[in-house]
């Protein structure tokens, strides 16, 4: 195993933990750097005096900066080949508008100006028949004709190529020939949706530069290292292969929270707990996802750059990229939001954050509206002096800027109900509109602002047992090194369900030697508009059937009389990697002012109680007390309302159960 | 300090009723254009929440909800615990046939505290056309089956027989079917929910909350007008029929009470389905002006309360059953939005858009396959966005009364007898401005099987009114091409197709803008 480093790059923080043989031995936060991500975590571990790295284990955001233009990651001229007549796809898109009833609305710019549109006469049904075969001469006056366009890099997407790639091969084979970097559409997505594949292909073409260019970067940094090897985390949840990376950059588009995800899978495996919600709760957003059985649940479609309305993804806000991802909702509830009122004298929280800068009104640096983090200051959940001696909350300013709303406590107890309800609505999403009941699951919660308002939000939704991971701030970075190495390949309208299977698996096999499948199928009734995914322990066709008709009448409620159709299928492989089955935490090390464990003022459904402090450090295995009772540590505090009774785990976990029905 | 909390749940639970009934929907045209809606209604029919996916829904359940109450009340119904009720009157649901209708009462004792209620466009609800918008019915009649309310769940019950009275009428029955079961799984999912919200409080703590969240939302409509000029504010519109142009007038009144629009003027009602319920009328008016708000303010009957609205009886804005009214809420909707825009953009100005394609450009087409099953094939087409008073107009975009989305060529292709050959934007259609209108969409594809095409567009002889000296956008034009023989076509009609004929549809572009600089400033 040798020094395993994991380092998740965020927006605001990198994460870095180093594991050494499974022992944890040192965990910190840095600045992020955006525009060269890789010089601050170089830096960082230069100052960190490490021995020679053997792994780096990498979470980056670099993929979705650069789709959100951000300074520095400039997208290069990509050129798109359609089929004639359907080049604008890219810009009809699906010719709905973002929001409903504004006026100035936009849709995305299309990432490629009508001036790098081309299109070859070519045709293919549905089916995958020829209707039209492309001319020679046509092909080689394109190539030219893209060559003195000035792309630098080309997506080819043509109609019905996830049936039959051949033209798709023929005008890529040319473009590749001059040197052109070149995407071909049924290598990066061969499902059916014309518009959506065409995206898919084309951000992964304008990604491709940047997100290698990268990655060498950072491969040379470390080569003074140690030379380690380098893993990032895909969207999917598994680990994948710097050259993998490079290729298909869209699969690192939610490369931190899969990660987070993957975190809370593992733990559930150690702890043999088999339903589990992930709620990661940041400063801007709160995550969800579901953890079953040790796996998680996936999804196919995303929208990179996409607005987030009541937790959804506002469709034509962003680019849709389709590809494995692990299935997440978001609402914009963090312990940045902010609390304000609108005109009709209703108090709303977010969608607004204060960000790092300048933060909650607390933190002293300028911010005059109050966030999530002000009420939970104000109403003692969380303390004034910043864990690790980082400072004090200025609870006096805060207090004031609540007062500009109303009766402070009043309107900070009002605005943190609201997030938990906003939070509890993400929750809602991965359970019960998957057909799942949140009463049968344990909650993990992490991110700094999760724990704090876990147990009052599981309430909420019924859940009964509520579990804080050791350093819930650093717990994507910690999923890192538990991730296993995972690869998809995935084939649509397959004529013969299981030979399709074994053809792809068989593939898989002749690169990673003997993996463990997981196989899905994408099914849908003939005839109805989309498909749920289900996963497969046979590839039988009657048995998938039989296993979609289950799906869907514990989905939906109902079936009906009606053909199958299986739309995709996809191979996961999973190749296991050396690694500890969970690692162990440092000692905690003394700090002064964690000798007493004292009180606090919390307030509770209106009024003001006397509750315990502990300090997370000097809670010993098997400890139990009763709720209300505060638990704090670096970074995030742990609340236990009355009525939950609290314990600490075997890996230093808090556990937190509802004591009566409620 | 529950109430917000209260009625956020209930708007999450309008929500949340929408989003199961689009995944679970069987059609396309749900699933991939989201052409449904769901609200809470509190137990004397006044909508307390709606989540609304297409603008010509809003404001619709307020009429249509209420219609139903009286009309149980008059015909001695009432619904039981899991009892269902599902009409498609328009003169009862307030929009057309094709919009489906399913309330649900939710139960607390023995007490009705609140209802459910969901509309879904179902693509065929009989008729003679394939897509039941027949642009030649002369009534009600010819534009598919109408069903008065019925229970179609007893007691949880689905009521297999009033069900295949239903199917058997329609051309695409497994679609149709499929998607009611969707609707009605979205019901349940509302009276699980709001079951829930009464087990947590009282009714008085809801019915409070509920009446709160419903002035505060009045309290926000008339906070976003305290600016807005105050007086009588007039336009004139047109709509095509045959030859003759089918006039459209609008008296509306801005005071410190809210606004008034009446529609005295407008020309009778018509022998063609142009005619728009009463409830189109006002969801029409009362999408624009909640454009013109400017601002998010929770939808509930509080936002409506601010809009009156009046159409003569028996005109075309409020007719008389039988008349015809399947086109009313696709066509004469967008062009009761442009009214009300021209209007408020002599109360606003500088806020208000120069006109878009103002059509929804619906396109039926259906026939039989081989194995002698029908299929009906249902889609609208954007066009040109106005040009705005801060922005070009967007380019191939459904503009005010829909957002439908396209249903993609490979899914198409696949579902139905017809080959695309081209999807591109309209280059040089949107008029010129100092914010230019924004281009349409031209849209072809043969037909493999004989089939028969139905037109309902709007917009081929007129153009879309251009503000501050903007140049209008270009009218719209369908062509079909027959053994290499062209004909062009008006923007209502019906025709039989032959295998291999070859229809092209070109949809209007936006106006522009403001007075154009001298150079043509868009490729």
């Amino acid at each position: 195993m040798g020094l395993d480093v994991a380092v998740d790059i965020g927006g605001t923080f990198t994460d870095i933990v180093v594991c050494r043989d499974g022992r944890i031995e040192k965990a910190w936060k840095v600045s992020t750097a955006p525009v060269a991500p890789e010089r601050a975590v170089v830096e960082a571990l230069r100052e960190a005096r490490l021995p020679p790295i053997s792994n780096f284990l990498h979470a980056t955001t670099i993929a979705t900066n650069a789709i959100l233009g951000q300074k520095g990651l400039e997208l290069p001229k990509v050129a798109l080949i359609a089929t004639k007549g359907f080049s604008d796809i890219i810009e009809v898109a699906r010719q709905n508008r973002p929001s409903l009833y504004e006026l100035e609305f936009s849709k995305p710019k299309p990432l490629v100006p009508r001036g790098l549109r081309f299109e070859v006469d070519e045709r293919v049904n549905f089916e995958g028949d020829v209707l039209k075969r492309p001319a020679d001469a046509q092909l080689r006056r394109l190539v030219s004709s893209i060559r003195r366009s000035g792309a630098e890099c080309a997506a080819v997407c043509l109609l019905h190529s996830y049936s039959n790639p051949s033209h798709e091969i023929a005008v890529g084979r040319r473009l590749r020939a001059t040197g052109l970097e070149t995407c071909l559409s049924y290598e990066v997505d061969p499902e059916p949706g014309e518009y959506e594949r065409t995206s898919t292909t084309v951000v992964n073409a304008a990604l491709t530069p940047v997100v290698s260019t990268y990655l060498k970067r950072l491969g040379s940094s470390l080569r003074k290292m140690g030379a380690p090897g380098v893993a990032v985390m895909s969207s999917s949840g598994g680990l994948t292969t710097v050259e993998e990376a490079g290729a298909k950059p869209i699969n690192l588009i939610e490369s931190g929270p899969a990660a987070g995800l993957i975190a809370a899978a593992e733990l559930c495996s150690q702890l043999k707990i088999g339903k589990a919600i992930s709620f990661d709760m940041g400063g801007t957003t709160a995550k969800a996802g579901v953890v079953i059985d040790g796996e998680v649940g996936l999804t196919a479609e995303y929208e990179v750059g996409g607005r987030i309305h009541h937790g959804r993804i506002v469709k034509g806000t962003g680019y849709p990229v389709r590809s494995t991802f692990v299935d997440l909702a978001e609402v914009s509830s963090g312990g940045g939001s902010i609390v304000w009122k609108d005109g009709g004298g209703g108090i709303n929280v977010g969608p607004l954050s204060a960000g790092a800068e300048p933060g909650p009104v607390a933190y002293g640096r300028g911010g005059s509206d109050p966030t999530v983090t002000d009420a939970n200051l104000v109403l003692g959940v969380i303390s004034e002096i910043m864990p690790g001696g980082r400072g004090v909350l200025r609870r006096d300013l805060a207090t004031r800027a609540f007062s500009r709303l109303g009766e402070p406590t009043e309107v900070a107890q009002t605005a943190l109900k609201i997030a938990q309800l906003e939070a509890a609505r993400a929750i809602r999403m991965v359970t019960v509109e998957r057909g799942l009941d949140p009463s049968e699951f344990t909650l993990i919660a992490f991110g700094g602002a999760g724990p704090q308002l876990a147990a009052n939000m599981a309430s909420e939704l019924g859940v009964r047992r509520v579990l804080v991971p050791p350093s819930p701030g650093l717990f994507s970075a910690i999923g890192l090194l538990v991730s296993d190495w995972r690869y998809e390949l995935k084939s649509s309208y397959p004529r013969n369900l299981a030979s399709e299977f074994r053809r792809m698996e068989a593939r898989l096999r002749g690169r990673l030697g003997s993996p463990r499948f997981i196989r899905y199928a994408d099914c849908r009734y003939s005839g109805q508009g989309s498909a749920v995914t289900i996963r497969l322990d046979s590839c039988e066709t009657p048995q998938v059937e039989e296993e979609f008709i289950r799906a869907h009448r514990r989905i939906f409620g109902f079936t009906i009389d009606a053909s199958v159709q299986v739309q995709t299928i996809r191979v996961m492989a999973v190749v296991r990697r050396a690694k500890a089955a969970w690692p162990s935490q440092p000692p905690v090390e003394a700090a002064p002012q964690k000798l007493g464990n004292t009180g606090r003022n919390l307030m509770v459904d209106g009024n003001w109680v006397d509750a315990k402090v502990y300090q997370r450090g000097s809670l010993a295995t098997s400890f139990e007390t009763d709720g209300p009772a505060l638990v704090d540590e670096d970074g995030s505090t742990t609340l236990v309302p009355p009525g939950w009774r609290m314990s600490i785990g075997r890996l230093g976990d808090i556990r937190m159960e509802a004591k009566q029905t409620r | 300090m529950n109430w917000e909390l209260i009625s956020k749940a209930t708007e999450y639970t309008a929500e949340e009723m929408g989003v199961a009934l689009k995944r679970s929907a069987f059609s396309p045209n749900i699933k991939e254009r989201m052409d449904h809606s769901c609200a809470i209604l509190d137990s004397r029919g006044t909508m307390v929440a709606q989540a609304e996916h297409i603008p010509v829904h809003l404001g619709s359940f307020r009429i249509g909800a209420l219609n139903i109450l009286n009309w149980m009340c008059s015909n001695s119904m009432s619904l039981s615990p899991g009892d269902m009720l599902l009409t498609n009157d328009p003169y009862i649901t307030g929009t057309h046939l094709n919009d489906v209708t399913v309330l649900a009462p939710v139960y607390n004792g023995s007490k009705t505290m609140c209802y459910v209620i969901s509309k879904a466009h179902i693509v065929d609800v009989g008729g003679p056309v394939y897509g039941s918008i027949n642009p030649s019915a002369k009534t009600l009649y010819e534009e598919g089956i109408i069903i008065d309310p019925v229970r179609i769940l007893k007691g949880s019950r689905l009521d297999s027989e009033i069900l295949s009275i239903l199917t058997a009428n329609f051309k695409d029955p497994q679609a149709a079917a499929g998607d009611l079961n969707a609707q009605i799984a979205a019901n349940r999912t509302g009276v699980t929910r709001m079951n829930q919200l009464f087990q947590r409080y009282t009714p008085s703590e809801i019915y409070d909350a509920w009446e709160r969240s419903v002035k505060r939302s009045r309290d926000l409509a008339l906070h976003s007008m305290r600016k807005w000029r105050r007086g009588c504010f007039s336009a004139l519109e047109h709509l095509e029929l045959g030859s003759s142009l089918i006039p459209l007038k609008l008296k509306l009144e801005v005071s410190e009470e809210g606004i008034g629009a009446d529609f005295t003027g407008t020309s009778s009602q018509l022998e063609s389905p142009l005619n728009a319920v009463f409830g189109v009328t006002f969801s029409a008016t009362m999408f624009s002006v909640r454009c013109a708000m400017a601002s998010e303010i929770p939808v509930n009957e509080g936002l409506f309360s601010v809009v009156q609205v009046y159409a003569d009886p028996a005109s075309l804005l409020n007719p008389a059953k039988p008349a015809p009214v399947s086109g009313g809420n696709v066509e004469t909707a967008q062009r009761v939005a442009d009214l009300v825009f021209q209007a408020l953009s002599k109360c606003v100005p500088g806020t208000i858009p120069s006109g878009s394609s103002g059509t929804m450009f619906n396109v039926m087409i259906g026939g039989l396959r081989e194995n002698g099953s029908g299929w009906a094939y249902y889609e609208t087409i954007g066009g040109g966005n106005g040009g705005r008073p801060g922005s070009d107009g967007v380019s191939a975009v459904h503009s005010n009364m829909t957002n439908t989305r396209n249903t993609p060529v490979e899914v198409a292709e696949r579902e139905y007898p017809v080959l695309f050959t081209r999807c591109s934007v309209r280059r040089g259609s949107g008029g010129r401005g100092i914010h230019s209108g924004g281009d349409g969409i031209v849209r072809s594809f043969k037909v493999l099987t004989r089939a028969r095409l139905s037109i309902l567009a709007d917009r081929f002889r007129t153009r879309p009114y251009a503000l501050e000296g903007g140049k209008q956008g270009m009218p719209g034009k369908v062509k079909i091409v027959r053994r290499g023989a062209v004909k062009l076509y008006p923007s209502k009609f019906m025709e039989e197709l032959e295998p291999g004929d070859e229809v092209t549809l070109i949809t209007p572009g936006g106006s522009g803008y403001g007075k154009p600089p001298h150079k043509p400033r868009r490729n």
